[in-house]
């Protein structure tokens, strides 16, 4: 019993892959300073627990990280605000791991209007 | 599978998480309170079995400690389901989440399995049986305890 549970779980670990494009808690995964990005959402998946992007920047995707319904909503942002195909330009906190095209949105342009998620922070 | 997790998010509670604010923190907040019990209750009932506080007498804290640990188990899986179909589809493609169900199923098999053969007190299960139980208990819980909590901040 002890050997087939080992190896359940081994195989389960082994079995792990990615693909998957969920959000992240915290800060702590980021580089700690700002950069931005100005592309195409391609992508619109928002709701609990973090709304994602994806947006095409010269002709690469990043996976970008918005808030929760309410945080979007403080923010200003309307239903259909974040919707495929308009232009956005972003300001936040990419990946530390620089492999990973992600960033997490302090603040946010569409158009000339500034959505402001993180009031807090720079 | 993945029409069957489709389906789940189309549901109406799934719906209705995905854009709440105090609705989902209030699942996530039960489905934690059921963590805390199970787990609360699963750490000290596993180290009596194995051999600490041999002075309690192990009948009275066994009908203390598994309603307390059934009952988080029965918190834990309606709200873990419910906070899953928010985002099925790409839940079910997490590592973490899929050894975490393994941990969680093997946890509760090892715990019907024991219970079922010597009842709610353990009357009458030897001491190496005991042990057995409790170590894979202890690392099944702890472990798909870390695993959830990974599911929010690792990378994969």
């Amino acid at each position: 019993m002890k050997t087939s549970l080992l190896t359940a779980i081994l195989a389960l670990s082994l079995g792990l892959h990615g693909g998957a494009t969920l959000a992240h808690h915290g800060w702590s995964w980021t580089t700690g300073d700002n950069m931005e990005l100005t592309g195409i959402i391609k992508e619109v998946r928002l709701g609990n627990p973090h709304g994602i992007l994806e947006v095409e920047v010269d002709g690469e995707m990043w996976t970008v990280e918005v808030g929760q319904p309410w945080r979007n909503e403080r923010a200003g942002l309307k239903d259909g605000d974040l919707s495929e195909g308009a232009e956005i330009r972003v300001i936040g906190e990419p990946a530390a791991d620089r492999s990973d095209r992600r960033l997490k949105v302090e603040r946010l342009f569409l158009g000339d209007r500034e959505y402001v998620l993180y009031p807090d922070r720079d | 599978m993945e029409a069957f997790f489709a389906a789940l998010e189309a549901t109406g509670p799934a719906q209705y998480l995905r854009v709440s604010r105090w609705g989902y923190a209030a699942v996530s907040g039960a489905h934690i309170l059921g963590i805390a019990l199970l787990v609360g209750a699963i750490l000290p009932l596993n180290l009596r079995l194995i051999g600490l506080w041999p002075t309690i007498p192990r009948a009275q804290l066994l009908r203390v400690l598994v309603p307390v640990a059934a009952a988080g188990l029965t918190i834990a899986v309606p709200t873990g389901i419910l906070l899953f179909s928010v985002r099925a589809q790409e839940y079910a493609a997490i590592g973490y989440l899929q050894v975490k169900l393994a941990l969680v199923l093997v946890g509760i098999l090892s715990a019907v399995m024991i219970h079922h053969s010597y009842g709610l007190t353990l009357e009458g299960a030897n001491r190496g049986r005991l042990r057995f139980h409790a170590l894979i208990s202890i690392g099944c819980w702890l472990g798909a305890l870390a695993c959830g909590r990974l599911i929010a901040f690792a990378v994969d």
